[in-house]
């Protein structure tokens, strides 16, 4: 609470209504899911100067601007994850796509005839193999589809959360109503989905409800995913700093980073299928480069000072620590991307704790 | 003008013990006094209770930090520090609230406080270390709204008030109503020889234009001196028998003498002394504002409003000083003000009656920032007693309040009016913009042991004490 700021301006004015008393038999009982449009005040007909007119900016009006702003902000999952490629490289994969499932049938057909051939006994044996590979890969491939859904969803939720402000009312019944099904069915989260339900009342403003959602249902899951990242960033320092060989290291950092951000996603209701992790790997993976960046750094620091035992102890330590935030780096930019409502200043996770419990680690271990 | 610092050693010397206790004190718990500010009608009486019964069972309190993130322990009354001030009688007024038969508490006659409590769990992980858990007595203060008006008092001489009051009573809707009074002023010559008869005439006739303003329909706001209308325990005393008179100076001995002497009495007495027991040592300040009773009684009303609040604000000390607020104790350093009884209009109107209340209280939220001390404004209702609801009219969908008007038994909705833009309160051409009803509580509120249903109430406590709860 620093500065209060002064009510935002008012969008504009309405037609105006006498004020007057209904009867309550008409009322309709459920809210209607738009707000009702506020419709610009009439205009008569007026003849202007022309010199008092100002040319019309482009681009239409503020309320996209904001949009590309809030976009700006959090960079949105579903772009990071489909990367607009050239599209030559998109034909070449489909085209070998195609040619690989072809030559697949081929193979298929070719070796059903030849068991069948053999001895039906075989044939059946083959063709029942066939049928539950081709059903998994169905299964899977509906699975994948269905998580790339359910993150675009998110993405949609927290778009409209951009949107909804202390202006309007009755416009976030949907978005309520969005978030309440993504988490529906989650035992862990119904006392805080009950006291979410308790808590809105038709009183509060789009802009209410949504820091509502914030503070009585998504903190629950910002703390344990906080502690999840907590737990694997301590994991990584750990497990870099006791490995014997650099491989190792990075076989522990990839699993452990792949581990976590399957478990912030999930704890968010975003599980990505193995589409969707394969290519936030590859975004771990940028950041591992700059892992061996700060190893090589530390080597030269080690150097300088004289390779004493303490100090090649050290150097692994540091690595540890390091990597240790690289991980919690990746955990809170998992949170970021699988949020509904994006984080305010209040709230943002800070690297802060994290790096404090990982710099103690020295200490414990030496 | 402000009052310096020191013209007044003993309330100088009070705020300094109090500070020198308050340091002593802080080891073990913290004191906050809350001061609950508003002219009459404007609900201080329904948000102290709604306050302390929310505090008390902390159900529905999602805004303030403390609540929401599981650190509030309990909260629970205590005797309050002043024993000389009666308490503060939440549980009749709850009582009435929340009853079969639900009502709004009749207005308060006398000054009467209420020590709350408030037992957590401190927030930051240094302090944890320390003291796990913290308290803090929140001290709220109910007085009549009518005595608020006696502050602008303090900062006029006789003379100025007299010409200040009459130039009013010549004015607008209150003419009429004071023209008895304005009567006798015609017949009597200031500066005659003082007689007690007729001082006591004056007196009583000006008493009774004050009682006109008051029950008028229009809301006026300015009411001064207060104790003539809620004398609280100085029914009669010589200390109530004066009214303004025109002229500047009246010779020694004169009618105008005497009641020049007596409104300095009054000033000393009952003003100043009011002023530095329960306004000089507030850490915070809430402002409540009837703005939607203000709009129903008129351009008049409105005007009075904003004129009441400005020149009654003006007494307290805001803004904070950093090392000199060691030597002469605290300022208020947030004020909220608050546009209560926000429930009698739609939710969609919430943003536009904020707002028509910054336009209100502009001029003193900017002299109070400048000052230094922190300024929000918000819509809030103590208590909650309507429904939003939407319904379908003439092509339109109207949102529509839907709650049980005071004085009837079946609820009804209504439809009370749009909230324009703060410049243009009363269009020309439409007669009567408004209707807010007053509407009663619903019964059963309260009965689900949350705490009573408001709107707002939880951020405004979150702004005003929120910082004391970390």
């Amino acid at each position: 609470m620093t500065d209060p700021k002064p009510a935002p301006a008012k969008p504009a004015a309405r037609p105006w209504i006498a004020p007057l008393e209904l009867d309550p038999e008409r009322v309709d009982p459920v809210r209607p899911a738009e707000p009702p449009p506020r419709r610009s005040p009439p205009v008569p007909p007026v003849e202007l100067t022309p010199d008092r007119v100002v040319a019309v900016p482009p681009g239409g009006d503020d309320g996209e601007e904001a949009t590309e702003d809030a976009a700006e902000a959090t960079p949105p999952l579903a772009a990071l994850l489909d990367r607009p490629k050239s599209r030559a490289g998109r034909w070449l994969a489909a085209a070998v796509a195609a040619l690989l499932l072809v030559a697949l049938g081929f193979d298929t057909a070719d070796l059903l005839q030849r068991s069948f051939a053999a001895s039906v006994a075989l044939g059946a044996a083959v063709a029942l193999l066939t049928a539950v590979a081709a059903g998994a890969t169905l299964t899977l491939v509906v699975k994948e589809l269905v998580s790339l859904r359910r993150l675009r969803r998110i993405e949609a939720l927290r778009g409209e959360a951009g949107h909804l402000t202390a202006d309007g009312h009755g416009g976030a019944d949907r978005f309520a109503g969005g978030v309440a099904a993504l988490y529906a069915g989650r035992p862990d989260l119904e006392p805080a989905l009950a006291r979410l339900k308790d808590a809105v009342t038709d009183a509060h403003d789009d802009g209410e409800v949504v820091r509502l959602i914030d503070r009585e249902l998504l903190s629950v899951i910002d703390r344990r995913a906080y502690q999840a990242v907590l737990r694997a960033s301590r994991d990584t320092a750990i497990g870099t700093a006791l490995s014997p060989a650099a491989i190792l290291d990075l076989l522990v950092v990839l699993w452990r980073n792949l581990k976590l951000v399957r478990e912030v996603s999930g704890l968010y209701g975003a599980r990505p299928g193995y589409l969707g992790s394969l290519r936030l790997l590859r975004r771990m993976l940028a950041n591992l480069a700059v892992a061996g960046v700060a190893e090589s750094a530390h080597h030269v620091a080690v150097e300088a000072l004289g390779g004493s035992l303490a100090a090649a102890l050290s150097t692994r330590l540091g690595q540890g620590v390091i990597n240790g935030l690289l991980t919690a780096r990746v955990g809170l930019a998992a949170m970021h991307l699988c949020r509904p409502v994006a984080f305010g200043p209040a709230n943002r996770p800070s690297l802060g704790r994290i790096r404090a419990e990982l710099l103690s680690l020295p200490k414990q271990v030496l | 003008m402000r009052i310096p610092d020191l013209t007044d050693l003993t309330a100088a010397g009070t705020r300094l013990f109090d500070h020198v206790e308050g340091l002593a004190g802080r080891a073990l718990e913290r004191n906050l006094r809350l001061g609950v500010t508003g002219l009459r009608r404007s609900g201080k009486t329904v948000f102290m209770t709604a306050l302390v019964d929310n505090l008390l069972h902390g159900g529905r309190l999602s805004f303030l930090d403390v609540a929401s993130s599981g650190r509030l322990l309990a909260a629970r009354l205590q005797p309050q520090p002043d024993a000389d001030v009666p308490r503060f009688d939440v549980e009749r007024h709850r009582a009435a609230l929340t009853g079969d038969d639900a009502r709004w508490p009749d207005p308060t006659r006398g000054i009467s406080q209420l020590r709350v409590a408030v037992r957590f769990r401190t927030g930051s992980t240094v302090r944890r270390v320390v003291r796990p858990t913290v308290t803090l007595n929140l001290d709220l203060i109910d007085y009549p709204g009518e005595w608020l008006m006696d502050l602008p008092l303090l900062a006029l001489s006789y003379a100025q008030w007299s010409a200040e009051t009459l130039a009013l009573a010549e004015r607008g809707p209150r003419a009429a109503l004071s023209a008895d009074w304005r009567g006798w002023l015609s017949t009597i010559a200031p500066d005659a020889p003082a007689a007690e008869e007729a001082a006591r005439r004056g007196a009583a006739l000006y008493t009774t234009y004050l009682h006109a303003c008051r029950s008028a329909d229009t809301l006026l706001s300015i009411i001064q001196p207060g104790r003539f209308i809620e004398p609280g325990d100085l029914e009669n005393a010589p200390l109530l028998t004066f009214c303004p008179l025109p002229g500047d100076r009246g010779g020694r001995g004169s009618l105008w003498a005497l009641m020049e002497e007596r409104y300095d009495a009054y000033k000393t007495h009952v003003v100043r002394r009011f002023f530095s027991e329960h306004f000089a040592r507030l850490d915070r300040q809430v402002v409540l504002v009837d703005v939607l009773g203000a709009l129903n009684a008129g351009p008049d009303g409105v005007a009075d409003m904003k004129r009441a609040l400005e020149t009654s604000l003006e007494p307290f000390r805001h803004g904070s000083s950093g090392w000199l607020d060691w030597l002469f104790g605290t300022r208020i350093d947030r004020v909220l003000f608050a546009a209560t009884k926000a429930d009698h209009i739609p939710a969609d109107q919430h943003g536009d009656l904020r707002r028509l209340l910054d336009t209100l209280v502009a001029d003193a939220r900017s002299a109070i920032r400048f000052n230094g001390a922190e300024v929000d404004t918000m819509a809030i209702a103590s208590l909650k007693c309507t429904d939003t609801v939407a319904v379908e009219h003439e092509g339109r969908t109207l949102r529509c309040v839907r709650g049980i008007p005071v004085g009837r038994d079946r609820p009804t909705v209504l439809f009370p009016g749009e909230i324009p833009d703060g410049h243009a309160i009363f269009p020309p051409g439409q007669e009567q913009p408004y209707r807010f009803l007053d509407f009663r509580p619903q019964p059963g509120t309260g009965a689900d042991g949350r705490g009573l249903p408001h709107v707002r109430l939880d951020q405004a406590m979150q702004f005003l004490f929120g910082d004391y709860l970390e």
